[in-house]
């Protein structure tokens, strides 16, 4: 199962899930976690609203289209 | 509360670039190749744009700032959720399905699982959804008729109507494509718009925070951790993941946003493209958390019907216009988002809005329709049935089946069943739990075969349909596990059929007979990016 899947889409996963459940698990094990003051605001504005909703998954969506075409480029060279 | 002559000139002027778009394309859609898949001719940051207003409907723009509204911050993770989806198609269906590059969704389970019968198998989840998404579709586009021109939402159902029937039926996926591609901008530039006139409002997100926190004090409570949850369907962890995970496949695997992977020119502008639709998506989701955010506190604050005697609170005003325009079904609460632009009491404001909403309505109507008008033309009827007619004339049977399309899920958009939002998400589970798994899988597992695929999608389709519909009717709300009771376990529209269809399939593909090996290289092996 998943056999010439590129192994860049594994990070990709790694860094969407982990993301995701990291920042869950700390919501509900930190009281008013959502709140606490980071960079002058509220931290859910930094780590949900922009990073997690937009930063990180345009930063995975490039990282797997650059690192395939960087393999067919090494393939056509080949 | 009257029309204001700002609102509807930037709606005409939203109307005028759409005429103009359609106009400019009409000779690219005449033969069936760029009627169906617009030649396959799109470049990328226009595919990508395109994706965005397709995928993203009403659900998106009125219905996740409603939910927010309804259910507090923790629904934020839902909307993380939605766009987390989109990188992970990029690889596992946008370059394997733009390799192999079929015509209509259900080519490839025809092609993959060797009978023709998958086309009308796997259609039948599709069929469901699809008059789902129409019907949506056509009910934001009233409430964006009703915020514009002030009318009854009746008459406003059949302006609605009749806009994306015109739009659909003289368009063909050339002129979707061109036209979602501007729609997919306009769509984000109106809720960063929005955002940005909410946080000017209250002068930064610290005090933007202060007085969403003054009227509810528990709208950012997470479960577990504070002695009141934000709401009762965010009670538990089950609340968070199960939202996460409702839409959260949807951009791999729904028809719709499939189709659009076979318009990219070749697998890299596929590939490309999930960046731009990332790219605009998330910027109208960046604006639609603030708007839905701060909705309760600006209706409160600044809508004029707070002023109406017996009005006190949001839910309030919108029962009031409720009874005022005869909106019906659930539809009401959907005008959340549009109430709270109200309150900023700026014409150009809502002139944005709307012109954002009727394209993200309009372009998601039209993909869906293409895909059921190909569905029902062209697969059913020509590759299934047999007729010549799909064949000879494409275009004419499209547009019947748009015409049959459209009447039906008009009729039911007049007393809309749930939110849109909940629409949406069962529209979703019924497609991820049956036709998900034979998808996904069928290209990345050489065992996924037919009796697998066949059982999965008719097993799925009825248990997810039957759970969804007992859970609304008998618990109230499709958010209760359907085996439990009201305020029991919380299962956003019975999400975990995605997960329990995707181990069905495997274990049933484990016991039953492959497929014909050189289907599985062909329609498998080769489509991989590796191979």
């Amino acid at each position: 199962m998943f056999k010439g899947m590129p192994k860049i889409f594994w990070v990709g996963m790694v860094i969407l899930y982990g993301y995701f459940f990291l920042f869950l698990i700390l919501e509900i094990t930190i009281p008013k976690f959502p709140l606490s003051k980071f960079l002058g605001v509220p931290f859910c504005y930094i780590y949900n609203w922009i990073m997690g909703l937009w930063i990180i998954n345009l930063i995975v969506a490039a990282l797997f289209y650059l690192a395939e075409e960087a393999r067919e480029a090494r393939l056509s060279k080949k | 509360m009257g029309a204001n002559p700002i609102v509807i000139i930037g709606a005409l002027i939203y109307f005028a670039i759409m005429i103009a778009i359609g106009y400019f394309t009409r000779k690219a859609a005449l033969n069936a190749s760029d009627y169906y898949v617009a030649g396959r001719k799109v470049g990328s940051f226009i595919n990508g744009a395109a994706l965005a207003s397709t995928y993203l409907s009403p659900a998106s723009f009125l219905g996740l700032p409603a939910f927010i509204f309804l259910l507090g911050y923790p629904f934020w993770w839902a909307l993380v959720g939605v766009i987390g989806g989109m990188p992970i198609a990029t690889l596992l269906t946008a370059a394997p399905l733009r390799k192999y590059a079929p015509t209509s969704f259900t080519d490839y389970y025809a092609d993959r699982y060797d009978t023709k019968w998958m086309r009308l198998i796997a259609g039948v989840p599709t069929i469901i959804a699809g008059f789902a998404y129409v019907t949506l579709s056509i009910v934001g586009t009233a409430l964006f008729m009703l915020a514009i021109l002030k009318l009854n939402y009746n008459i406003s159902v059949v302006i609605g109507a009749l806009v994306v029937f015109i739009y659909v039926f003289y368009g063909g996926m050339v002129a979707t494509t061109w036209s979602a591609a501007f729609q997919g901008v306009t769509m984000a530039v109106a809720a960063v718009v929005g955002a940005i006139y909410t946080i000017a409002h209250f002068g930064g997100l610290n005090p933007m925070t202060d007085a969403i926190l003054s009227v509810t004090p528990n709208f950012f409570n997470a479960p577990y951790v504070n002695e009141k949850p934000s709401s009762a369907l965010m009670g538990m962890w089950t609340g968070i993941v199960g939202f996460y995970y409702t839409w959260h496949f949807g951009f791999a695997a729904m028809p719709y946003t499939v189709v659009r992977f076979f318009t990219a020119q070749d697998i890299k502008s596929a590939r490309r493209s999930v960046f731009w639709a990332i790219f605009f998506g998330g910027a109208m989701y960046l604006g639609l958390i603030i708007i839905g955010s701060a909705a309760r506190v600006l209706i409160e604050t600044l809508h004029p019907y707070m002023s109406v005697e017996g009005v006190k609170d949001a839910m309030g005003v919108l029962k009031h216009m409720k009874g005022v325009y005869g909106v019906g079904g659930a539809a009401v609460t959907d005008y959340s988002m549009i109430a709270a632009m109200e309150g900023l009491k700026s014409p150009f404001l809502l002139a944005v809005i709307a012109a954002g909403g009727l394209a993200i309505a309009m372009s998601t109507a039209a993909g869906w329709t293409m895909v059921l008008n190909v569905l029902l033309g062209r697969d059913l009827i020509g590759k299934v049935f047999g007729s010549k007619w799909p064949e000879e004339k494409p275009v004419q049977v499209t547009r019947i089946m748009t015409v049959i399309v459209i009447v039906i899920c008009t009729l039911v958009a007049f007393s809309p069943p749930a939110l849109v939002l909940d629409i949406s998400g069962a529209a979703f589970i019924v497609i991820l739990c049956s036709v998900g798994p034979p998808l996904v899988l069928g290209i990345w597992w050489d065992k996924a075969n037919t009796t697998a695929a066949v059982t999965n999608i008719v097993v799925m389709t009825v248990l997810s349909t039957f759970s969804w519909m007992y859970a609304n009717s008998k618990l109230g709300s499709a958010h209760w596990f359907f085996l439990s009771k009201k305020g029991g376990l919380v299962t956003p529209h019975q999400f975990y059929w995605v997960f329990v269809g995707l181990i069905f399939f495997i274990l049933l593909s484990l016991v039953t007979k492959p497929n014909r090996p050189e289907v599985i290289k062909k329609y498998s092996y080769d489509l991989r990016p590796e191979n």
